[in-house]
């Protein structure tokens, strides 16, 4: 990356380019397009090498406080991860619904995996129940429904894949960019602002250690639904009635539009008297 | 793992789920995987708020990934039944269908050339022989039936 660094950017800031662009490349090979399964392999490699950029890049800063002691829930972490991602990028370029579909049920329980790994319980098993089991069951019945046999041709071409892979690979970079910045230890931020600031910031640590055993009482408790509850039904209780009267609306109004649907071609009369 | 590196972690999740659900947004044809795809944007976005309410040690994050998921339902809900409607008025899921719903000083969309489908032989199990086929005797096929 010498040419690179060259041009005026930093070897992290490089690194986080070429991550990019091979992810943007990858992404672009692995749409639906005329393309063959060589084109689709490649895409695939390139989609590994990227996302072994991005791991290189986050183990190089979350291996400085590391010992050997946490290596069960970094393994925990990493495996949920490469499952969640895996499976959304194929969730998003395979060619037949159905699988899209399956892929996406796949990045749904990665997702459920991380929750509780988050200690989000109640979260980890809702995704699952509500995702998994309602909205997924949902779009694969809507599928039966609508698509008898065989691939349509509208899954073998996608708008502007290029263009789409490109804005979508700059989100990430730009997004994982802010974020690596943001979180970086006061050290890092003080070589690049002025000394007051840096002072600042070493002065306000972001992990403070006494939230740490705050932390064990409150989030991670093992009363979780407990706290859950009582938070949800005395501090947001307005917003669980709106939720409620959100959910009412929107079944009369998908059963409005059925109807709707259905009877407006045949008789205006017929619909009334029903 | 320290609070901090997982943070990181997860927000980095989060934005990678963010970012592949806005290419599938954008590039497929699909309703129904345009959906499935903006549902993701959604998921990364769960991450991200539940990662912060841990570090946080608030539950707020964590309320509103509820919230989430009650309006990703009724979502769900509504944009089907759309679908449904779409597909029987049209007897297609592609959206470009609806193309002339477009400002009225855009190009039109052409299809300029649709690739083939791709026609894959089935491919049948084999069953391995389980011995040397025997003779058969003409007289024995007819008095099968007789057995």
């Amino acid at each position: 990356m010498n040419f690179l660094s060259i041009a005026g950017l930093t070897p992290t800031q490089s690194l986080t380019l070429v991550t990019t662009v091979l992810a943007a490349v990858s992404l672009w090979l692995l749409l639906p397009r005329g393309g063959g399964r060589f084109a689709r392999s490649i895409g695939v490699v390139l989609g590994l090498v990227s996302l072994g950029l991005f791991v290189s890049r986050l183990s190089g800063l979350t291996s400085l406080g590391f010992g050997a002691e946490g290596f069960g829930a970094k393994l925990v972490f990493w495996v949920l991860a490469a499952i969640t991602v895996i499976s959304a990028v194929g969730a998003v370029t395979m060619r037949s619904p159905v699988y899209c579909a399956i892929w996406f049920a796949m990045t749904l329980l990665g997702t459920a995996g991380l929750f509780l790994f988050q200690g989000a319980q109640f979260l980890g098993v809702a995704t699952i129940v509500v995702y998994a089991g309602a909205i997924l069951v949902t779009f694969l019945f809507v599928l039966m429904l609508a698509q008898s046999e065989g691939h349509a041709y509208y899954d073998r071409v996608s708008w502007e894949g290029l263009t789409s892979a490109a804005v979508g690979a700059v989100m990430i970079g730009v997004l994982t960019m802010i974020i690596s910045d943001a979180l970086a230890p006061p050290t890092a931020i003080a070589a690049k602002d002025d000394p007051a600031a840096s002072i600042a910031s070493a002065q306000a640590p972001l992990v403070d250690p006494t939230t740490e055993k705050a932390r064990a009482a409150e989030i991670l408790s093992p009363q979780h639904m407990d706290h859950l509850g009582a938070q949800l039904f005395s501090k947001h209780l307005i917003a669980v009635e709106v939720a409620g009267t959100l959910l009412l609306v929107a079944l009369v109004g998908a059963v409005a539009i059925a109807i709707q649907g259905k009877q407006m071609p045949k008789t205006a009369g017929g619909a009334r008297h029903g | 793992m320290g609070e901090l590196e997982l943070l990181h972690g997860y927000l980095i999740i989060g934005a990678l789920l963010f970012g592949i659900g806005l290419v599938g947004f954008l590039a497929r044809r699909n309703m129904i995987v345009m959906f499935l795809a903006a549902e993701m944007m959604l998921q990364g976005v769960s991450i991200s708020l539940v990662a912060w309410g841990r570090f946080h040690n608030d539950w707020g994050g964590q309320m509103l990934v509820i919230f989430i998921l009650t309006v990703a339902a009724c979502e769900a809900a509504i944009a089907l039944a759309l679908v449904l409607m779409l597909f029987h008025s049209s007897g297609r899921l592609d959206v470009a269908v609806w193309q002339h719903l477009r400002e009225s000083n855009q190009l039109p969309f052409v299809d300029q050339e649709l690739p083939e489908a791709e026609v894959e032989e089935p491919v049948w199990p084999e069953l391995t022989p389980a011995g040397v086929e025997p003779e058969h005797s003409p007289d024995e096929l007819v008095h099968r039936g007789h057995v």
